[in-house]
């Protein structure tokens, strides 16, 4: 799922300051899961900034919602009505989310209340760490289900650098180094052979074009367009 | 054709020279050893924003050096180009008549001077010696054609004391099959290690130039106080020698162990030429080939 992390209450604040009539949004699904933007996280910021502006002996009213996903067009169209009473827009959501609402609503300035950080696990409530980079060329099935583009900072793909020590990660000797983890998780399996295939430079125009996945199904009904 | 690759192919024992270029375009301490040294030591190699710390540019200096009559070896990072700017490098560095290279994936940028700029690693280095090897066969990475191909003499680095090893000699052939014709390892102080490392290579014609260093104080601190984070390990006996010495002794004594060093390795055989690193300084590098015996 996607983590992401509240942005400092200051930040917030500030953006939004010019506006009195303001709609806070959250995401019911990953920032949820991660405790920075759903219904709860909505509640506590919205007291935060009116006891803040309540302070300054300013006017500020505030909406609440939360809908199950901020990323999908089914979930945000039925906001469009409400949207319409306020001046400005505070979404909780991921990047993906706070665009796609902001798209829809374009006629009203959104914000973002988070900062998106990655794609990753829920090791326990309040515990997340990073996984996957969506470099849409996955090589797990050649590198033991670690990924190099991602677990090693360099995202090197031929094996270790020269900096890895004891098994440590050169930059960050917290972490384990990738690519000496999926040596041995390959040698665990029998299979540390793969390690010898060179891996091709990065397809990176997998990433850098259109940024859209179409579905077969979707193509068969449509042709291919949206 | 490159004097370093006839040298290791003649078995001349060739040493190359590390040399230091400035943060800044002030050139004078940078070149002060090159002069004196030129006659003595096969290259002298420029790191690239070495510990991803900026310095002058490597091809530029590496020019510089040309104009001077010394042989090059130019070093380049994966880190802090993509693979256009490695490949059009390449061939503005054959052109310069720059052909020695040392491919290096490049500390990263985090343990540098600018900790906050974009990584690139858009190659690795097993990669850009595939790139150069395939400018040497007349095409670029994207498979097309060059008007005018280069000639490189293509090194890479191995760690000897790696642990967990066989990644790590894993990643050596595969360097070995991209194209590396020599290697150079980081400063060796365990001759023990170094040799069980020697042992454990399978046999391939490929040279490799040993690292010998003179450790600057920084180091040497960090070893006292435990912290020691280097890629190598410096036997109690040569820590206890040089933190006996005292403050401004440390390189003099530094200076004394890399020659003794030097001379073991060349005696036993252990390595087909050395990498001397002495923090750039003309009195320093004569004091190690002198006591080397060479
Ligand atoms: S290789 Fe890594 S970054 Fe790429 S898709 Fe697979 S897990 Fe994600
Ligand atoms: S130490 Fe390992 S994980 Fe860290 S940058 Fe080097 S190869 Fe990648």
């Amino acid at each position: 799922m996607i983590i992401a992390e509240r942005k400092p209450f200051a930040e917030i604040k500030a953006a939004v300051a010019p506006y009195e009539k303001i709609l806070i949004v959250g995401c019911g699904t990953c920032v949820a899961v991660c405790l920075v933007g759903g219904e709860k996280e909505v509640g506590l910021l919205a007291s935060q900034l009116k006891l803040a502006r309540g302070l300054e002996g300013k006017h500020l009213e505030i909406g609440e919602i939360t809908v199950e996903r901020q990323c999908d067009l089914e979930f945000i169209r039925p906001l469009c009505d409400f949207i319409a009473d306020y001046d400005a827009i505070i979404s909780m959501a991921c990047g993906a989310g706070v665009q796609y609402l902001g798209q829809l609503c374009y006629m009203r300035p959104i914000f973002p209340a988070v900062n998106t950080a990655f794609i990753g696990v829920n090791e326990e409530a309040g515990l997340y760490s990073e996984r996957c980079l969506a470099c849409n060329n996955c090589y797990l099935a050649v590198t033991g289900g670690i990924c190099p583009v991602t677990m090693c900072p360099k995202g090197l793909l031929n094996g270790p650098c020269g900096g890895t020590i004891n098994g440590r990660c050169e930059v960050d000797p917290e972490r384990e180094c990738a690519w000496t983890q999926i040596y041995q998780r390959l040698e665990n399996q029998g299979r540390q052979e793969q390690m010898r295939e060179i891996l091709p430079l990065h397809p990176h125009d997998r990433r850098t074009t259109s940024g859209k996945v179409i579905h077969p199904a979707y193509k068969r009904r449509y042709g291919g367009h949206e | 054709m490159s004097r370093l690759k006839k040298a290791l192919e003649a078995d001349k024992f060739p040493v190359v020279a590390e040399l230091q270029p400035p943060k800044g375009i002030a050139l004078d301490n940078m070149f002060s050893p090159v002069g004196f040294l030129k006659k003595r030591v096969t290259a002298f190699s420029v790191p690239d924003n070495e510990h991803a710390r900026l310095r002058l540019s490597s091809l530029a200096a590496c020019r510089l050096l040309k104009e001077a009559d010394a042989e090059p070896l130019l070093h380049l990072t994966c880190r802090d180009r993509n693979r256009l700017a490695l490949e059009s490098d390449l061939l503005g560095a054959a052109v310069l008549g720059i052909n020695n290279v040392l491919v290096v994936s490049g500390d990263y940028v985090t343990l540098g001077d600018h900790p906050q700029a974009k990584p690139v690693y858009d190659a690795d280095s097993v990669q850009l010696l595939q790139i150069a090897q395939g400018l040497m066969a007349g095409h670029d990475s994207a498979g097309l054609p060059l008007n005018g191909n280069p000639d490189f003499f293509l090194g890479a680095v191995v760690i000897p004391e790696a642990d967990p090893w066989v990644p790590q000699l894993i990643k050596f052939e595969k360097k070995v099959a991209a194209g590396a014709q020599f290697f150079i390892t980081p400063a060796v102080f365990d001759l023990e290690k170094f040799r069980a490392f020697r042992q454990s290579l399978p046999p391939h014609p490929i040279k490799i130039l040993a690292s010998i260093e003179i450790l600057g104080t920084e180091e040497v601190a960090q070893a006292k106080e435990g912290k020691w984070r280097q890629v190598y390990s410096l036997p109690p006996e040569i820590l206890q020698e040089l933190t006996a010495a005292e403050a401004e002794k440390v390189l003099f004594k530094g200076a004394e162990i890399a020659g003794r060093l030097l001379k073991q390795l060349k005696e036993e055989n252990l390595a087909d030429g050395v990498y001397l690193k002495a923090q750039g300084r003309a009195d320093l590098f004569t004091m190690v080939l002198e006591g080397g015996g060479l």
